[in-house]
């Protein structure tokens, strides 16, 4: 008889408790755990909890991302996302037979990146219509500037370095647009990146420029003559040097692929632009980026800058032998 | 002393009932106060709230945008295109086609047949096609040692790709003749080298091939583009300026097949013993006739894809750091490990 009241007991004891026990694991996950205000994904954390909740919130972004990206691959572009960074992609373009393929493919590419501002500057002095239709038609958030190199900067003599590198003036004249088109102030988060026409992107490379704060740095492939070039990320995750050939001992050796800067930055430092003239080959990149940042304050993206998401491919110049000086095809055709 | 012991236990036990009773009236009176949780809420509880409505708000937006388009075929009634993809290893390789699923992720209904230049295959386009989200099928075929090119052979020397295309065709044969319809299924096969590049117009064009469709081609040839001259709506000749008395002489990016001529064909392949040049037409001439081709591209007048090349990368400082032992990190994949011995 005393063994059964025993048992009632405890069935009355534990009952109680096992009820209250699941209500509690029912509600939030209780404010006891972490407050840490980091967002960094790194691995480090205090208690085991704290890290599964600061991954569940990174993994809640990506989600987004790839929801967005494997549901809507018929719909182009994916559409606007109010949380997503805008990445301004800055394009200077100049006519030659292969510009209409490579803006194509280039398109291709970047119709999957959400949130994601074309500036296509074209080296002309009139907007082309082979690139104003090809934007019309591709249905990319855009915007069409174009400016001209002046071909006559010999006069001055400058012999050390007779011509402006490639590209320069166009991207000064993106920097300068965005400066007038977005307030330092009330300006929504965005980031800034260099993508010339014929280099190849992994889709990959666009969510890791994301959330750069200040300006942010990863490898690219086929650039000073090696397999690839890399910043050099030490055990704490900052980056101390280059892994370069080439001058290893420029400010910022790296290339024009290689880095995306956050759009406040740009717009907080109205003076930084890319030097236009005395700047020797290879040093274009420090002389927009010494301007904006020091080497510390480089954060480096792709797993500590050990994956490569970018190539610096260059694609052939087409034969056109057969063309001869009359011009074999019909020229109406726009290729 | 036993009955001490035992009266002990009771009340032990009727203080626990009765604890544990108001513990559970306490919890019960929380779950009604559910609209006191700003305490418990924290930034991060914020963001996954804010995220999740994101989430919901853009897929209605898809949902609707969806719905509003141009009603069509539904996707799964559309012909399919399977593209076959011939590669090989080399510096360029991931980059070119990482940047030719993005183009073909674009294109609804499209079946990549890729097949790799290799005794096996490569983790590197393993790997490649399984993130890429493209629907694929992946195989390999080496080329025999004396047909290869070799370093320092100019690229017309050999002719490239016929063994992995034929493999494709093999595959997709046998892969199609164990599927509902038999020869009469729907579908359009599509030659896609690894560096040309592809509006996604073309891939529209060609859905609707009956037998052969054709279309001008950009940067071949040694010409902006070369073209089939089409009058009243048939294909009278070839524009080219590189040997035009050739059968087809087009280019492999020019053409598409109608899957069920391929079917009906089953020995129609690539010669690789054919002359330079004539690889397109030592496949189509058994297919078709000049006259039954489908001229496309608005009766081939504009050009909707493009012959480009990929130069190679200059790898003077790599190989310079090699002598060195100082090369850059190979475990970085870019090319595959194949590749590095005859590199």
């Amino acid at each position: 008889m005393p063994k059964r009241r025993d048992i009632v007991a405890i069935v009355l004891i534990v009952l109680p408790w096992t009820l209250l026990i699941t209500v509690w694991h029912q509600s939030t996950i209780t404010p006891l755990l972490a407050s840490q205000k980091d967002d960094r994904r790194d691995g480090r954390s205090n208690s085991r909890n704290t890290f599964a909740f600061k991954e569940s919130c990174s993994l809640q972004n990506r989600d987004i991302v790839e929801v967005v990206r494997t549901e809507y691959v018929y719909s182009r572009p994916p559409p606007w996302s109010d949380i997503l960074s805008t990445i301004h992609v800055i394009t200077p373009t100049y006519s030659r037979p292969v510009q209409k393929a490579e803006l194509t493919r280039l398109a291709n590419t970047l119709l999957h990146v959400p949130n994601l501002h074309w500036i296509l500057v074209e080296d002309s002095q009139r907007r082309t219509t082979l690139v104003t239709h090809l934007l019309r038609d591709m249905g990319l958030n855009y915007t069409h500037l174009n400016v001209e190199t002046p071909r006559n900067y010999k006069i001055r003599g400058d012999t050390r370095d007779p011509r402006i590198p490639r590209g320069t003036i166009q991207r000064n004249l993106a920097l300068r647009w965005l400066r007038e088109t977005y307030n330092v102030n009330s300006s929504q988060p965005g980031i800034v990146y260099f993508a010339d026409d014929d280099n190849t992107y992994s889709l990959e490379l666009f969510e890791e420029m994301r959330s750069t704060k200040k300006v942010s740095v990863w490898p690219v492939a086929f650039v000073g003559g090696l397999r690839y070039e890399s910043p050099k990320v030490n055990t704490l995750g900052k980056v101390y040097g280059w892994k370069t050939v080439f001058d290893p001992h420029r400010p910022f050796a790296i290339d024009m692929a290689g880095f995306a800067v956050n759009l406040r930055l740009i717009l907080s430092k109205p003076q930084a632009y890319f030097k236009l003239r005395g700047v020797k080959g290879g040093y274009q990149e420090s002389s927009l980026l010494k301007e904006l940042v020091t080497l510390g304050d480089l954060e480096p993206k792709a797993a500590n800058c050990t994956k490569v998401l970018v190539w610096h491919t260059r694609t052939e110049k087409p034969v056109l032998v057969n063309e001869g000086k009359k011009g074999f095809t019909d020229s109406n055709v726009e290729i | 002393m036993a009955t001490r012991m035992k009266l002990k236990l009771k009340t032990v036990f009727v203080l626990y009932f009765m604890v544990s009773l108001l513990g559970l009236i306490y919890a019960l009176m929380q779950l009604g106060q559910r609209c006191d949780c700003t305490e418990h809420d924290i930034p991060k509880d914020r963001t996954i709230s804010r995220l999740r409505g994101e989430l919901h708000r853009l897929q209605e937006q898809i949902r609707k945008s969806e719905a509003t388009k141009q009603p069509q075929k539904p996707p799964d009634r559309q012909p399919t295109v399977f593209v076959i993809t011939p590669t090989y290893a080399r510096l360029v390789q991931k980059a070119e086609l990482t940047r030719l699923s993005q183009t073909f992720l674009h294109v609804p209904q499209l079946h990549w047949i890729v097949v790799e230049d290799s005794p096996h295959k490569t983790p590197l386009v393993t790997d490649l096609l399984v993130k890429s989200g493209v629907t694929y099928t992946h195989l390999h075929m080496p080329t025999a040692k004396d047909r290869k090119l070799q370093e320092g052979d100019p690229s017309w020397l050999k002719p490239r790709g016929v063994e992995q295309r034929n493999e494709g065709l093999r595959w997709l044969r046998e892969d199609r003749r164990a599927q509902p319809g038999g020869d009469n299924q729907q579908g359009v096969v599509y030659f896609a080298d690894d560096d040309n590049t592809y509006s996604l117009q073309i891939f529209e064009e060609m859905r609707s091939t009956q037998r052969v469709s054709v279309w001008p081609v950009g940067l071949v040839g040694g010409m902006k583009y070369e073209r089939p001259v089409v009058e009243g709506g048939k294909v009278v000749r070839f524009h080219t300026g590189w040997r035009p008395s050739r059968p087809f002489p087009m280019d492999m990016a020019g053409f598409a097949v109608s899957l069920k001529l391929v079917l009906s064909n089953p020995e129609a392949c690539f010669d690789g013993e054919a002359p330079m040049g004539f690889l397109e037409s030592s496949f189509l001439q058994g297919l078709v006739t000049m006259d039954e081709l489908e001229p496309k591209a608005d009766n081939c007048s504009k050009v909707l894809v493009w012959h480009t090349r990929t130069e190679k990368p200059k790898m003077k400082r790599e190989e310079a750091l090699h002598a060195q032992g100082l090369g850059s990190d190979p475990a970085v994949e870019l090319v595959d490990f194949i590749q590095q011995r005859s590199g």
